[in-house]
């Protein structure tokens, strides 16, 4: 079994899983290196290209850890769309409270 | 006062023209649905809410709460502008789940995850807490854009605040959200490619980054470019329990709705993107943008300190960026300048006044008075009420004083009391709308006592913002958490028909399993 699932059925995909928390955990650091690497590289500093570089390589792992299963999730998800918003509109005018 | 050559009123001019051009060009959009009105008829592909994340949050008061941080805390002052971290996690958790629930605002998201009496109460209160936050805010933007132009032009501030809002609010009126993320895209792509230019130009016009650092060393300050510089674990001005705890806020807030400001602006663009991967990507990227922007703030805010070491105002050394900028830039260039400070405030303005208006049709309008109203009549509200939002924001403007210290209180201490009840009616099903309508009340009262009422009697000592959150936390735990187990779960039928339309994280057990019983999931 791989360490990162990259083909998903409907059912798992809908499922909270190791990807997720390993999206949440790659995500801040993407964002705190590619704000300090900035920074740093702005002030022509050798070690901000270096946490720049490092931010942009956490950004194409995020993509890749996370993309498929989002990917899916989508596809299932716009299948029932059209019946969950005729569901939507009769609670705003009040058809469907119990 | 700045000089303007006919060059830099050509490129105002310019720009006001074509921003207003987007709402005709796109009213025939805007005008068919509520949906439209609102939302861009949900059919928008990632990056045109991202762009509008980024423009949103590009505004005129933004530079100057920038430029105050870091020109006070050196790169530490980044960690400050960081609360916009929430949506690490927030696309891939809050986001997803909310872009599932469908619901146009965050209060007809109170009435899917809560049912019965409670759920109509929460969706009242947020929506008439969000027409009045959405004024409020307009008004903090609208008086830094007065202070903008005063320095400019030397006009009184009510002119720069009057005059642009109105402007934007045409665009708004005929094309909706339509003509707001439209417009947003354009000025988003200006903004950051003037923020670029500018902030490099300032820099190169005192002698270069090495110069920047040359004098930090010269003057004793190195300490300004260590972004982890602390004064203690609890003394000083930037001890780490202030940095521990805005990260705390900042990242695990992800996981909730509503622990930040800018949940309220991001959810319209969440429910505007075609599909959940989209919503997820729109404001990871949006997001990131402004991260990025910061930090090439920063380092031009750092050009202006050594420049200008020795402001003692925070009024004065708020404006470091617009001064750097417009006593920098050539001729021709500074109306340039100045149209792209017009881009991020209309940018701002356009979105809060089509959200405010949101909340004000489709939860107050659409729900409460006239649920059976037309399409065509909903969109006529929607522009009543985008009118109305606007004069209301004129008011708040005009009453605004010292931009940081409003900021600071509405960012986080006045959301404090609810920032743990906003997780947990996402990832705990035995939350329910008592507990959530408690916690918010608990937090207003609270936090005027904490912050402005208990200090001036002397009762308490003026406590550090983030104790005021710590204590505002703890605060609300005990109101929220007994209301909540005194009171009665939510209905199970309601919370099944939820689980299985948004599939919420965290701690659903029972819900799940009655799902699975009945065989929906």
């Amino acid at each position: 079994m791989s360490l990162i699932k990259r083909k998903w059925t409907a059912k798992e995909a809908e499922e909270w899983t190791k990807e997720d928390l390993i999206a949440c955990i790659i995500s801040p650091l993407a964002y705190i290196t590619l704000m300090l690497g900035v920074v740093f590289s702005f002030l022509l500093l050798w070690y901000g290209f270096v946490i720049l570089l490092a931010g942009i390589a956490l950004t194409l792992l995020l993509y890749f850890v996370i993309n498929p299963k989002l990917s899916k999730i989508s596809t299932e998800y716009e299948k029932k769309q059209k019946e969950y918003l005729e569901n939507l509109e009769k609670i705003v005018k009040w058809e469907d409270m119990k | 006062m700045v000089q303007f050559a006919f060059l830099d009123w050509f490129w105002i001019i310019l720009f006001l023209i074509i921003m207003v051009s987007c709402g005709f060009l796109f009213y025939r959009m805007g005008k068919r649905s509520e949906s439209d009105f609102f939302l861009a008829g949900r059919g928008l592909p990632w990056w045109l809410p991202a762009s509008s994340v980024y423009a949103t949050h590009t505004a005129t008061d933004t530079p100057m709460w920038v430029t105050g941080v870091i020109y006070k805390y050196g790169l530490s002052g980044l960690w400050y502008t960081f609360f916009s971290g929430w949506c690490a996690i927030s696309a891939f958790v809050s986001t997803r789940i909310f872009r599932r629930s469908l619901a146009y605002t965050q209060a007809e998201w109170q009435s899917l995850r809560f049912g019965g009496l409670g759920s109509e109460l929460l969706r009242g209160w947020v929506a008439g807490w969000q027409v009045f936050m959405n004024m409020f805010i307009l008004g903090w933007v609208s008086i830094a854009m007065g202070k903008v132009c005063h320095y400019a032009f030397n006009w009184p501030n009510w002119i720069g605040l009057i005059l642009f809002s109105s402007i934007c609010s045409i665009y708004v009126l005929a094309a909706g959200y339509w003509g707001v993320v439209m417009a947003d895209f354009q000025q988003g792509f200006i903004a950051l490619a003037v923020i670029v230019i500018a902030s490099i130009w300032g820099i190169v016009a005192i002698g270069g980054p090495s110069e920047i650092i040359h004098k930090l060393n010269s003057m004793g300050e190195t300490w300004r470019l260590n972004p982890f510089h602390f004064t203690g674990f609890l003394k000083g001005d930037f001890p780490f329990l202030w940095f521990f705890t805005m990260l705390f806020i900042a990242i695990l807030g992800g996981l909730g709705m509503g622990t930040s400001i800018d949940w309220y602006t991001e959810s319209q663009r969440i429910q505007s993107s075609k599909t959940v991967k989209d919503a997820s990507y729109s404001i990871w990227a949006g997001t990131a943008l402004v991260l990025v922007r910061n930090a090439i703030w920063a380092a031009a805010i750092l050009a202006f300190f050594v420049t200008f070491p020795n402001i003692v105002s925070v009024k004065d050394y708020e404006l470091g960026w617009f001064r750097l900028s417009f006593e920098s830039l050539p001729v021709g260039m500074v109306g340039f300048f100045f149209a792209a400070i017009l881009a991020i405030h209309l940018s701002t303005i356009s979105t809060q006044l089509n959200l405010g208006a949101l909340y004000a049709t489709r939860d107050i309008y659409h729900h409460y008075i006239n649920p059976e109203a037309s399409e065509k009549r909903l969109v006529w509200v929607g522009r009543i009420s985008t009118l109305i939002i606007l004069l209301g924001s004129f008011l708040y403007g005009l009453m605004m004083e010292n931009i940081t210290e409003w900021l600071i209180f509405a960012l986080w201490i006045m959301a404090a009391g609810v920032w743990l009840p906003n997780i947990l009616q996402v990832i705990w099903w035995r939350f329910n709308s008592w507990g959530y309508l408690s916690s918010w009340i608990a937090s207003l009262g609270f936090s005027w006592l904490i912050v402005w009422i208990l200090p001036e009697f002397g009762v308490i000592p003026d406590l550090p913002d983030y104790l005021q959150f710590w204590s505002l936390l703890i605060l609300g735990c005990l109101v929220f958490i007994p209301v909540t187990f005194l009171t009665k779960p939510e209905n199970m039928d309601h919370l099944v028909k939820y689980y299985v339309m948004s599939r919420p994280i965290g701690w659903w057990k029972p819900v799940r399993k009655e799902a699975e019983k009945r065989g929906l999931i």
